[in-house]
């Protein structure tokens, strides 16, 4: 069967890094694993272009440095970033650094394989997946003025209250906007909409 | 004279003339020499100034009215120094029983005079601390009647002093101490033994209102003149066990906070934990359900349905960790507008599986018009989850097994929902405790589903709270935002 492209997962962790091989190998990839960051970027010279799915905790070289690494390094491979620990500091961090995509476990793997196909097509020269671009850009058309303060204040870390104080309303509204939000922005959890907002062109570096 | 020589001097003052005549000793007490001619005038003058007006007005009145008087002065020794004398007069009259001469004697009480002083000083210094120390002093004698009776005693017992010197001291507490008071006493005189004095204890008091305090007594004994007297100290107590009340409070308040924080990074050290094998899981599930995508068994759909469904749980067995850790580490929640219906329905398929089975009547009344809420979904479904199991659990053993889960519209932005069972109900004693962090009645609880579901619904801006209904069971109720037309609009 011929493969749907390379993607190379980076986990400490046994029993995900087997299941991924798994369940990647199931979707028709060719995977391959790497139980640390640095034994990948080892590795890196000798193999040919893919997709990188990586933990974000990891001993010695984090999800992060392995970011950085990759960025400094001039490489095109496109990272999606997994967390245990989904909070809008990492998934913001991770997509400043440049990470294709930010995933919190456990995800659908529809998610995940939809993401590494966009990653890898969109990494490709001369294609452009605009059509998700423009999806989410007229998601975030969609919100009102005070929607998109809201949201604004969420992308950048800030608590309810926090936001309410800011703009002089009371955090039980800002409730109902912060549901309005996700609602139209069609995101599950909070480091979702972080990573839409940055997929639409919300937060620049 | 035979008086003179003794301290004691003489002295005589002609009415009509003036003339003054003062004995050897006189004179000395009063610092004059033998030979300087004296005058009534020359004798006001000798005294201390704020004496002399007095003393002027005492002779007079002597003379008007033929009383006898007896007077004490000062005698003027120079700057910041004096003597204490003490003169006696009586009325000498002639033949027709006009005043003539006033006369008598001047006696030396300079010392007396210190000996008094010192003890009035003393006496007030004793006054003013007794006055300052917030302990009551109270002296009675060996019948119990107050001799003594201080100014905090008069503010802790409501009682003057003059009301209560002279009464029997047991008008100063409640029975049965009240009645057996002088029995103590009695025991305490012909026995010697000490039960209280000089050991202390707690005892209660009661105010002239009639309220008690409790109240921290000592007492002392002293023998004056024969008897025996006993003084007794009084510490009210109250505001003291009001201060150690609410220490307790705020100790278990603590202990509560550090539970909940421990409970916290408990939560987010599970969240990492957990979230790998469920992944995991989830992951395995889905490949095994790609791979099956080829195959031919017959039995492939079921299968398939399978293990999609195993996934999802695995999936939201991650979510329900994660919306936990965020809950409990920053108190928000992911909340939309959510159909109160769907909600408690899918609840109830986790909550009240097998209930049936069980000969449970299930009863879902719940009126679309109050259907709509602002919540997170998955809190508040863990919540339904929650009250689902403890109710089937309560009802176990019970001969009637009904449950019933119902809306209404409490107020115009919240909405109540209601459990009701018909198990053996919650005792007072659990009641009191129901919705403390690791308090439970069940061998293997945890004790922290009804002390989180109550922070949830609390965090929602709601309220929850358990009673007892008709059937003798349990009520348990909650209320949660509803949520506006326009923000359902708005929304989608």
């Amino acid at each position: 069967m011929a493969h749907k492209g390379k993607v190379y997962v980076i986990d400490d962790d046994d029993a995900m890094r087997d299941s991924l091989d798994f369940l990647l190998g199931s979707a028709d990839f060719h995977v391959t694993v790497f139980e640390s960051a640095l034994n990948f970027l080892d590795a890196l010279p000798t193999i040919g272009f893919g997709c990188v799915v990586s933990d974000v905790r990891m001993p010695d070289i984090d999800g992060l440095e392995l970011l950085k690494r990759l960025k400094a390094g001039g490489s095109l491979f496109p990272v999606v970033i997994m967390t245990g620990h989904g909070d809008v500091p990492l998934a913001v961090e991770a997509m400043k650094l440049g990470a294709m995509d930010f995933l919190e476990k456990p995800f659908e793997d529809d998610r995940l394989i939809g993401m590494i196909e966009a990653a890898l097509r969109r990494a490709e020269p001369g294609i452009k997946t605009e059509a998700v671009t423009i999806e989410i850009q007229s998601r975030l058309a969609s919100l009102s003025p005070r929607e998109r303060q809201v949201m604004d204040g969420l992308v950048a870390g800030l608590s309810n209250k926090l936001i309410a104080r800011e703009y002089d309303i009371s955090p039980r509204t800002i409730e109902v906007y912060r549901a309005n939000v996700m609602t139209k922005m069609q995101a599950a959890s909070l480091s979702e909409l972080v990573r839409l907002a940055m997929r639409g062109g919300v937060l620049k570096d | 004279m035979g008086i003179e020589g003794s301290g004691i001097g003489i002295w005589d003052l002609d009415i009509l003339t003036n003339a003054l005549f003062w004995s050897n000793t006189t004179r000395i007490l009063f610092g004059v020499s033998k030979d300087l001619p004296l005058t009534y005038d020359l004798f006001l003058s000798l005294l201390e100034p704020q004496d002399r007006a007095r003393t002027d007005q005492a002779v007079r009145r002597s003379v008007e009215t033929g009383c006898t008087f007896d007077l004490q002065y000062r005698v003027d020794r120079g700057p910041q120094s004096h003597h204490w004398v003490r003169a006696l007069g009586s009325i000498v009259r002639d033949e027709k029983g006009a005043p003539r001469h006033i006369s008598g004697l001047v006696i030396d009480i300079d010392e007396q005079k210190q000996v008094e002083e010192a003890l009035r000083i003393r006496e007030s210094h004793l006054r003013s601390i007794l006055e300052t120390i917030p302990d009551a002093m109270i002296v009675i004698d060996g019948n119990g009647i107050m001799q003594f009776f201080s100014r905090a005693a008069e503010r802790q017992f409501g009682h003057a002093e003059q009301e209560a010197i002279g009464k029997n001291v047991s008008m100063l507490m409640p029975n049965p101490d009240r009645d057996r008071h002088d029995g103590y006493l009695e025991r305490y005189a012909s026995t010697g033994e000490r039960h209280i004095i000089g050991i202390g204890r707690i005892v209660t008091g009661q105010r002239k209102d009639g309220t008690t305090f409790p109240m921290h007594l000592s007492i002392g004994e002293m023998q004056s003149g024969g008897k025996p007297y006993f003084t007794g100290f009084v510490r009210d107590l109250t505001e003291h066990q009001q201060t150690q009340a609410r220490l307790q409070e705020l100790q278990s308040e603590l202990v509560h906070v550090s539970r909940l924080s421990a409970m916290g990074e408990m939560a987010s050290a599970l969240a990492h934990e957990l979230n790998q094998p469920l992944a995991a899981i989830s992951n395995y599930m889905k490949g095994s359900r790609r791979l099956l995508a080829a195959s031919a068994d017959p039995n492939r759909s079921k299968i398939e349905g399978a293990l999609d469904r195993a996934a999802e749980q695995a999936i939201r067995a991650g979510q329900i960790i994660r919306r936990l850790r965020d809950f409990v580490a920053r108190g928000e929640s992911e909340k939309r507008v959510e159909s109160l219906s769907k909600l408690i329905e899918e609840a109830g398929a986790l909550g009240l599986s097998g209930a049936r089975e069980q000969g449970v009547q299930l009863r879902f009344n719940l009126n679309p018009e109050h259907d709509l809420v602002l919540v997170d979904r998955v809190q508040i479904q863990q919540v339904l989850v929650n009250l689902f199991r403890n109710a089937l659990e309560a009802m176990a053993h019970s001969p009637q097994r009904e449950l019933i889960a119902s809306n209404a519209r409490v107020a115009d932005d919240m909405i109540e929902v209601a459990i009701f069972d018909t198990g053996p109900g919650i005792s007072d004693h659990v009641m009191s405790n129901l919705f403390q962090t690791f308090y439970t009645t069940k061998e293997t609880g945890m004790g922290v589903g009804l002390s989180i579901s109550r922070s949830i619904i609390e965090a929602h801006g709601g309220r929850m709270w358990a009673e007892a209904n008709r059937s003798g069971g349990a009520t348990f109720r909650f209320t949660l935002p509803a949520s506006s037309v326009e923000s359902v609009t708005n929304g989608t």
